[in-house]
Formats: structure tokens, C-alpha cells, sequence
């Protein structure tokens, strides 16, 4: 299990993973301006993804709150290895929609990623 | 000496509008907003079709009244006004159980590809009838939203569109299962949705379709929905694009 993303024992692990070959984009809507525990434990059961080639982060909220930055910190490193074991040549492409330049709560993911 | 009189009656100019070709003007009505069709529809008889489609492709019943009328105004005319319904929405319309009125309002409607009910219930009798009626097999968009019946009913009417490649269910009660043993399957090699869209689910038809063997291209679900790799699952070798909402 887990094959493709070690990395991701730092991260809380589901039961049950699934691996999605044919999976190419990923939208996630953040709504409450803050990606959920249960978020990261639903996309850290993806074991593999090798087709993706985009994910779009979009925000409706910009309230932050800094007891969830932990949250923050375990999306960032979910996509830093999804971006880094992508087979997809280019690499991966992160969206960001509705978020503020230089706002607050800016991912470090961007750096990461092309 | 004679005097002839001569009476020249005048032709009126020549619309510059009548001389430009039929594209054109098809591409001016398709740019048009809807609160404009009525009105484009009398410039010319050359510009009424293409507005009457535009103005009749989209139509919304949302009392039984207007169903009715539909029926007498429009009846069995193949190629008449009533072909250019492609989409059709009910909304708070029908009686439970009133089957007769849902099937004299999509009876006619032989473009339709799009069928959105809300806030309406499901007879447990639709599934027996739409084998018997060719308008089911055209429906390739469903959407049902806020919509009452039993998972048995919505799972049955599901798989018994032949030609369905989008399925939205939002909002909707769905009570009571049913044995196993009579749990609709979906039929082999049947190809999987382009998009199912789950939203406001407890689970139960999630579950529900799951378990039919349904399967997709595009999930479209709650992140908080409670069968969330459940639903994942069956898709997974075929799941091409995954939305998850508000997190």
C-alpha cells in the first residue's frame, strides 16, 4: 500500500485506499477557507494517481484560523508528492481560483510545483 | 384628348434585412438573451423558427395546470413546436402518483434530451412505464433534486435509461431499501456516466448506486459524504475527474 507515496505515512492513513490510473483532474472547493482533517484523509487514501495532471484549489472563504494550519501544512504535503510522482509529462499544474495575491494562508505548495 | 392617368403604387424599399443569408441571421437569434425571443420571433418568418426553438428549447412546468395546457396545445405533432423542447423541468407539478399527467407532458417531446424534476416524488410505478414510452430512451441529462421516493424507485429508474450519461441527484429522501435479492443491477457492458453528481446525500443512494454497479467518469460529491471511498471505488479504474465540495 502506498507504493507510490511513502511520504504520505507523515499523513493520517485511511483503511482503505484506491488507486485511480485513469484520474487526470482533481477539483477541491474549499468552502470554509480551510482544507478539513477529513479532506486530507479522504485524498491521502489515494495511493496512486500516475495520469493527474491538474488540481484546482478553489476558495469561497478567506477566514483563517490558526488552529487549523496544521491542515494547511498536510495539503501542502500531499500535493508536493503528488506533484513529484506525476507521470505526466510537464508535470503537474496547480490551480489556485479565488485566492487573494499574496493573501493570508498562501500554500507552499506553489514552489514546490510548476 | 384623351388623358391617361397612370397610378405608380410605390414598392417599398427592400429590407436590408431580408437579404442576408440564414446563418447570419441564426447567429444573431443564438446571441440573443431569452427576454428577446418573443419579439425576434416577429421580425420576419425567417427569423420566427429559429426563435420559437430557442424560446421553446428550455421549457419549465411547475404546475399541473401548465401540463395540461401543454397536452391540448400541443398534441401529437411530431415536427411541430413540440420537437424543439430539449430540455423539460417539473417543478412542485404533479400529484404523487399521478403517472397519466408525466407521461402526456413528455409524450410529445421527441428532441428531449434533458429531464430535471424537483422537489417532487417518484411513483414507484415510473420504472414499470418507461420501457413502454420511446422518450426515455432519449434522456441522456437526469436530474433529480429534492425529489421523495424509495431507493428502489430511484435506483430502477436510473439504470433503466438506456442512454443516460449524467446523473445530478441533489437534496433527495430516499427511504426504505430492499432485499438483496431484489436489488437492481446494473445490465453488462453498460458504459459508464460521463458525470454523477451526489450532493446533500446521506448516504443512501450513494450506497444505492453503488451497489447497482453504476459506474463514471466525473465523481462529483460532498467531501463529507459518509460512503465517500465506497463511491470511489467501483469507478476507480474509469474515474477520469474527481470535484469534492466544501470542505
Amino acid at each position: 500500500m502506498l507504493m507510490d507515496f511513502p511520504d504520505l505515512f507523515a499523513l493520517e492513513i485511511p483503511h482503505h485506499t484506491v488507486s485511480l490510473p485513469a484520474l487526470t483532474t482533481l477539483d477541491l472547493n474549499i468552502r470554509a477557507g480551510i482544507p478539513s482533517p477529513h479532506l486530507i484523509t479522504i485524498l491521502s487514501s489515494i495511493s496512486s494517481a500516475p495520469a493527474l495532471d491538474s488540481i484546482t484549489l478553489e476558495r469561497e472563504c478567506f477566514c483563517v484560523d490558526l488552529s487549523y494550519q496544521d491542515s494547511w501544512v498536510d495539503l501542502d504535503r500531499w500535493l508536493t508528492r503528488m506533484a513529484e510522482h506525476t507521470r505526466v509529462q510537464g508535470g503537474l499544474s496547480v490551480i489556485l481560483r479565488g485566492w487573494p495575491k499574496g493573501g493570508p494562508s498562501t500554500p507552499g505548495f506553489r514552489e514546490g510545483c510548476r | 384628348m384623351q388623358i391617361h392617368v397612370q397610378r405608380r403604387t410605390r414598392r417599398p424599399p427592400p429590407l436590408a434585412m431580408n437579404s442576408l443569408p440564414q446563418e447570419l441571421i441564426d447567429a444573431v437569434i443564438d446571441n440573443l438573451p431569452r427576454s428577446s425571443l418573443f419579439s425576434s420571433s416577429l421580425v420576419l418568418k425567417r427569423w420566427r423558427r429559429r426563435s420559437q426553438r430557442r424560446v421553446l428549447e428550455r421549457i419549465k412546468f411547475i404546475s399541473e395546470d401548465q401540463v395540461d395546457r401543454w397536452y391540448t396545445d400541443f398534441p401529437q405533432d411530431p415536427k411541430g413546436i413540440a420537437s424543439y423542447v430539449r430540455f423539460v423541468g417539473f417543478q412542485n407539478t404533479i400529484f404523487p402518483g399521478n403517472l397519466a399527467t408525466f407521461g402526456c407532458a413528455l409524450q410529445n417531446l421527441c428532441s428531449l434530451t434533458t429531464l430535471w424534476v424537483n422537489g417532487m416524488e417518484i411513483p414507484d410505478e415510473l420504472p414499470a412505464q418507461i420501457p413502454r414510452m420511446e422518450v426515455w430512451k432519449r434522456i441522456i441529462i437526469l436530474r433529480l433534486w429534492s425529489i421523495s421516493s424509495t431507493l428502489t424507485t430511484v435506483v430502477s429508474v436510473v439504470l433503466s435509461l438506456p442512454n443516460l450519461e449524467v446523473l445530478s441527484i441533489s437534496r433527495a429522501t430516499a427511504g426504505l431499501g430492499w432485499p438483496l435479492s431484489s436489488h437492481p443491477v446494473i445490465p453488462p457492458h453498460r458504459a459508464p456516466l460521463d458525470l454523477l453528481e451526489l450532493r446533500g446525500d446521506d448516504g443512501g443512494i450513494g450506497r444505492a448506486l453503488t451497489r447497482s454497479g453504476l459506474m463514471s467518469r466525473h465523481l462529483s460529491l460532498d467531501v463529507d459524504h459518509p460512503d465517500m471511498d465506497q463511491l470511489i471505488m467501483p469507478s476507480s479504474e474509469t474515474l477520469v475527474k474527481l470535484t469534492l465540495y466544501g470542505m
